[in-house]
């Protein structure tokens, strides 16, 4: 919605720039997107007559013009617009104009022509968009004057961006009713009078009924004889250009202009079109065609909100009207139609055909119900005013079901508490009754808030526990007594007894009665405010206010939000993160330790990734979620491994030369439970590393070695010793997107940990990697099950240990990690471990075999170990190693 | 008699030698050497004069031997004295031999960074934990009821216009937003319980990929409930935030808006973290920057979730983090954060 300061000023006197009311209507909920200042950009643009038209001599397209511009001499342009003609007055842009399009004019020549300025278009000038060729003026334009002022721009812009709650701000008046309570001044809205031929009725011309109430509430109808199509006066179009439309006919202007103005869209229907001279709001059937404004043929899919007459649809309701009974030359009498439509049935309607106008996103908005016919009545009054109609008695008005008031019951204290603020009663009902509430005081308080029921409790406690404690007999043997009492007095046994008893009984249920009072007293007395209920009746025009929430929310808006004070929540609560989430952390504050960045990738993968990553048609990887309406075809589906998303990060990276690459990613992937997606799908935290490149920075001194197998392998066992996964095993394994002969798999148990091992050459190929890739990859639930929950620390050995070396020869394709298994198993109770330091094939030794040096570590934890001892226990090694794998001793 | 002075006379002699030999021509520490053993060595001169002694008298060799034993201590004195002065000398020959350039640069390791999206969200994390938030956790893909309805977003709402969704199936979708784990953490903790939370998470908008928008980004939601909760405290809340994140001097302005789970409703704006208020090219010359959007927990939504809007009250905000990390370090486009080119990484 887009409306100009003047329109505002003829409703309320306020002497505020532009830039004042956009910070006053945004602090008040009614967001100013931009300010158009009047002629912004226009100040060097000028009206100007083409004296003159020559063909360029060097092109074919070009045209040089002689300007008039009002001066002695001709101004020379050339321009490329193809709908230019000699006499024509055009706007003129002049050397130095800096255009609102952002273009800047500066002398020059078009292919060796001297050029002294520019001719423009509309869209150039940012009056309309259209830019197909050069704003043509009026004929009798006066020349070399500012452009401004013939195109209505000598007026202040405000550009809102409503919310959509805000259907009663999408009018002139809306804006000018918050206005007069923002400024506390007075608005004077226009007084609508007209007057009516009381020759015709309306009733007796048209019928108009409702077929489909839960879509169109109201249906409101004038109609207008002897119409006289003609252009509107000035006012009114440069009104309707303020507002961003263009005027076309005074019927069609009218309509549009008290749209803006009341916010109650309209149309206006050929009569002598209307077959039956009936219109009904009713549902569209499947297929029914539909001929539109825009001359388009349609289909309807059936359920759309239609207005018919007696023989077809003829208009799109709330969105757009029929090609036939559109107002046309030939038009003498008009039906204006004033309706009420369901706003989600328009928001549908209008997505589904693609179609949004002003009528339509007023509608989605929601309209004021009770509002139909004063707009009726405002057209009618402006085309009479123009002499353009006669208008006939009455009004045809179908609104089955009247919308009640709204009303709303509240107390100050609910908005004070839910606001955090002090307003008196007078103060919020003065801003609800600005607003248009009507505000009546219903007595005190029915609902009690916590705080009164805390503070009665408090006061009665002690009163409740007394009566608790007054047992039934107590209360008789009172009654009893008292009578026996009595009748001793008067010496006589028996004869007011009776009586007496009664007496006693009416005191003690006059008591109880009393009760009740004495606890209201003894409440005042603990100083309690019961705070008055009010109940509102809400504006016909606000739809949006139901709750006393909402009201506080207008008593908050309309005080300005810096009224509010600032405080913090009452109480202490613990925070933290889950366990999980500290466990992620902790991963990520591992590797980044580790020399390995962290990346974060869009969830998004496809079926080419699959292929390059080699996996197989049948895994379950290949079973992903497809997305309905994906961004691009070439990421349709949810990831299941964030191999797809590192590779790609890899790739990325490499074909932009970063050649050393480290990187880790923690992120969910997704497995459907069920394919199609009928529930929720399987989220699982995953984890994946990512490396290539060289082992060290590269640097004069550093080693220009590549990273290999054992580097990322070396990497996870740093991470699993991190997390203090302890006891695991290793082991060569399989997998799609990795060699076979260089994939390991850590495991503990049957579940797995993680799989390391090179990248493929096919995909690493696949991939447009000309270099050796490493990854790995877990998962994290997996990781977090066998993690140490406690951190526990080993004491440091009192004794010193031995350390004896075992170098051995094996066959080459026995796997060291079984012979460390073997050492560990025979070493015996001070063994402590080993760690293989050297591995070696070569000349040295014969070409079947390879040798391995291992460090053996034993040491007692109770006393200095003897050298014999650690050479027994070398011993035992020794000949395990040899029977397992006949290794021979080097 | 004469065998004396004769012998007074060689060690004289003797004395003057070995000094000349020390000072002047022995010009290193083997020389030096050479030097000692000449005189004092066990076939030195020194020994050779002492030799000597046996034709002497009784009374004259004291005498002698004095003699002697003043010139080896002389001896012995000059060549320590000798000896340190060309130690010192080979060692500073030494340490001149050993000159460097250390403006060569220093061997480097690969250093790992975290993301700067997880650095923000750290110092989010950390600034409500410490303020007795917990941190909870929903599903990326959600159910519409979750994402849409139990936020008071019923099909067919304009608001949903806001949020172009990215559909699995029509009743499925990736979650536009984390307000969906408030309504599951109010499910879970039910009965009116007090609730402080924050909900970090990915979610995911049918948005162009541009310098500002990006089809999946990091938002964190935050819901407080219990007795009481008012406008004010989450006024107060969020310009606590906003000093802890962007520095003391931040200011706050909330604006009225609309959301249709919260009721009031505004949009924050922090005054520009990179003019301080004055106007600049960051804010676009209005001195704010918006960065959250809040507001009281509408009725229907606690409601719907099982809590009772007559006894507790509750304010929710949502921000972006990219946001946050873009004005943080000055970066100009968003696409920056998902493109995870390593010379970026590696400079947080």
């Amino acid at each position: 919605m887009q409306v100009s300061t003047k329109w505002l000023k003829d409703y309320i006197d306020i002497d505020l720039t532009v830039e004042e009311l956009a910070e006053k209507f945004t602090l008040a909920g009614i967001p100013v997107e931009n300010v158009i200042k009047a002629g912004e950009g226009l100040e060097k643009v000028i009206t100007g007559r083409i004296e003159e038209l020559k063909a360029h001599p060097d092109s074919d397209h070009l045209l040089v013009c002689q300007m008039n511009i009002g001066e002695e001499n001709l101004l020379q342009i050339v321009t490329g617009a193809p709908n230019v003609k000699e006499g024509q007055i055009v706007p003129v842009a002049l050397v130095g104009a800096n255009l609102p399009c952002g273009k800047k004019i500066s002398k020059g020549k078009m292919r060796g022509v001297a050029s002294n300025g520019m001719l423009c278009s509309a869209d150039e000038l940012k009056i309309e968009s259209d830019a197909s060729g050069i704003y043509i003026l009026p004929e009798d334009t006066p020349i070399g004057i500012p452009a401004a002022e013939v195109l209505g721009l000598d007026d202040d812009i405000l550009e809102f961006e409503l919310t959509a709650n805000r259907g009663d701000c999408f009018s002139v008046i809306g804006l000018v009713r918050e206005l007069a309570v923002l400024t506390k001044k007075s608005a004077h809205y226009p007084e609508i009078m007209i007057d009516e031929d009381d020759e015709q009725y309306a009733e007796d011309l048209v019928t108009i009924g409702i077929d489909a109430p839960d879509l169109c509430s109201r249906f409101s109808a004038r109609v207008l004889t002897e119409v006289k199509l003609a252009p509107s006066p000035d006012w009114i179009v440069k009104r309707l250009e303020g507002a961003g439309m263009r005027a076309i006919n005074n019927v069609v202007d009218a309509t549009n202009f008290v749209m803006l103005e009341m916010g109650q869209p309209l149309h206006a229907y050929d009569f002598d079109e209307v077959q039956g001279h009936e219109l009904t709001a009713r549902r569209a059937v499947e297929h029914e065609p539909l001929h539109t404004l825009d001359d388009t043929n349609r289909l309807a899919k059936g359920g759309e909100l239609v207005i018919a007459d007696a023989e077809k649809a003829a208009g799109l309701a709330g969105i757009m009207g029929g090609f036939e009974t559109e107002i046309t030359e030939k038009t003498k009498t008009v039906i204006l139609e004033a309706a009420s439509f369901n706003s989600a049935s328009i928001r549908r309607t209008s997505r589904a055909v693609g179609l949004h106008s002003e009528a339509s996103g007023r509608f989605e908005r929601g309209t004021n119900e009770k509002g139909t016919i004063a707009a009726l009545d405002r057209v009618a009054q402006l085309l009479q005013g123009m002499g353009a109609c006669k208008v006939c008695k009455g009004v045809v008005d179908v609104y089955p079901d009247p919308k009640p008031e709204v009303k709303i019951k509240f107390t100050t204290a609910q908005i004070n508490q839910r606001l955090g603020t002090k307003f008196s009663d007078a103060q919020i009902i003065d801003v609800l009754e600005s607003l248009g509430f009507k505000i009546e005081n219903i007595g005190k308080v029915e609902e009690l808030t916590d705080e009164v029921v805390d503070k009665f409790a408090a006061a009665t406690k002690n009163i409740g526990k007394a009566a608790r404690e007054i047992k039934k007999s107590d209360v008789e043997d009172f009654v009893k007594n008292i009578g026996a009492t009595f009748g001793g007095l008067f010496g006589k046994k028996d004869a007011p007894r009776e009586k007496v008893q009664d007496k006693a009984k009416e005191s003690v249920e006059d008591f109880v009665k009393n009760l009740g009072s004495t606890v209201g007293n003894a409440v005042k007395n603990v100083d309690i405010k019961l705070s008055s209920t009010y109940e509102a009746t809400v504006p016909e025009w606000r739809n949006d206010v139901t709750l006393p929430e909402d009201l506080s929310e207008e008593v908050a808006r309309i005080f300005g939000f810096d009224k509010i004070p600032s405080t913090l929540p009452k109480g202490n609560q613990q925070g933290h993160q889950s366990s999980a989430q500290n466990f992620i952390d902790k991963i990520k504050e591992i590797l980044s330790g580790l020399g390995m960045c962290e990346e974060l990738s869009f969830a998004f993968t496809s079926d080419a990734m699959f292929d390059k990553m080699q996996i197989p048609a049948d895994s379950e990887l290949r079973r992903a979620v497809p997305i309905m309406n994906p961004l691009t075809d070439e990421a349709p589906l949810l990831r299941t491994t964030l191999l797809a998303s590192i590779f790609e990060n890899a790739a990325r990276n490499y074909s932009r030369k970063n050649e050393d690459v480290r990187l880790f990613d923690i992120a969910p992937v997704f497995f459907p439970k069920d394919l199609p997606v009928t529930v929720q799908p399987i989220e699982k935290q995953k984890l994946a590393g990512l490396l290539m490149g060289r082992r060290e920075p590269k640097g004069w001194s550093q080693n220009s070695a590549q990273i290999d197998f054992y580097d990322a392998k070396g990497i996870v066992e740093e991470l699993l010793a991190g997390l203090a996964i302890t006891n695991y095993f290793v082991e060569a394994g399989e997998h799609y997107a990795l060699h076979p002969g260089k994939t390991a798999v850590f495991k503990k148990g049957r579940d797995i940990l993680a799989t390391v091992g090179e990248v493929h050459p096919a995909v690493a190929e696949a991939l447009g990697i000309k270099k050796k890739i490493y990854v790995f990859e877990a998962d994290v639930e997996t990781l977090q099950k066998f993690a140490a929950k406690k951190f526990s620390f080993e004491s440091l050995p009192k004794y010193p240990s031995i350390s004896r070396d075992l170098a051995i020869l094996v066959n080459p394709d026995v796997a060291a990690g079984d012979i460390e298994k073997v050492i560990a198993k025979s070493g015996g109770a001070f063994f402590k471990g080993v760690t293989l330091f050297d591995v070696y094939t070569g000349e040295r030794i014969s070409a079947d075999k390879k040798s391995l040096a291992f460090a053996l570590e034993f040491r007692s934890n109770e006393r200095t170990l003897k050298d014999e001892e650690a050479d027994e226990a070398f011993k035992n090694i020794l000949s395990a190693v040899e029977k397992e794998f006949g290794a021979e001793l080097r | 008699m004469e065998q004396k002075t004769l012998l007074e006379q060689k060690i004289k002699d003797l004395r003057g030698r070995a000094s000349d030999a020390i000072k002047n021509s022995a010009s290193n520490l083997k020389e030096l050497d050479e030097v000692r053993v000449k005189f004092l060595g066990k076939k030195g001169e020194l020994t050779g004069l002492l030799r000597g002694m046996s034709q002497l008298s009784a009374e004259e060799r004291p005498q002698i031997g004095k003699i002697v034993n003043e010139a080896r201590v002389e001896i012995e004195q000059l060549l320590a004295e000798k000896n340190s002065e060309l130690k010192t000398a080979e060692l500073q020959a030494k340490l001149a031999s050993e000159k460097i350039d250390v403006t060569l640069p220093g061997r480097r390791v690969h250093e790992g960074h975290l993301h700067p999206l997880t650095l923000t969200l750290n110092r989010v994390k950390e600034i409500f934990v410490s303020m007795g938030y917990t941190v909870e956790e929903g599903p990326e893909v959600e159910t519409d009821y979750y994402n849409f309805e139990a936020l008071n977003l019923p099909k067919d709402h304009p608001a949903r216009d806001m949020q172009d969704s990215f559909y699995i199936t029509e009743e499925i979708l990736l979650r536009t937003q984390t307000s969906p784990v408030q309504a599951r953490t109010m499910e879970r903790y039910k009965d009116n319980a007090p609730i402080r939370m924050i909900a970090p998470g990915r979610v995911y908008r049918r948005d162009d990929y541009d310098a500002s928008h990006s089809p999946m980004f990091t938002q964190v939601e935050g819901l407080v409930i219990d007795k009481g909760i008012s406008f004010a405290d989450l006024k107060g809340t969020l310009e606590d935030f906003s000093k802890k994140i962007f520095g003391e001097k931040t200011k706050i302005r909330l604006r009225p808006s609309f959301f249709p789970f919260t009721e009031p409703s505004a949009e924050v704006d922090v005054s520009c973290v990179m003019c301080h208020g004055e106007g600049c090219k960051v804010c676009q010359g209005t001195g704010w920057l918006e960065i959250l959007g809040a507001g009281m927990v509408h009725p229907d939504v606690l409601k719907m979730s099982g809590y009772d809007p007559s006894k507790v009250s509750g304010f929710a905000f949502g921000m972006g983090i990219e946001r946050i990390a873009m004005l943080s370090y000055g970066l100009d486009d968003m696409r920056l954060l998902y493109d995870n080119d390593v010379r970026f990484l590696k400079q947080f």
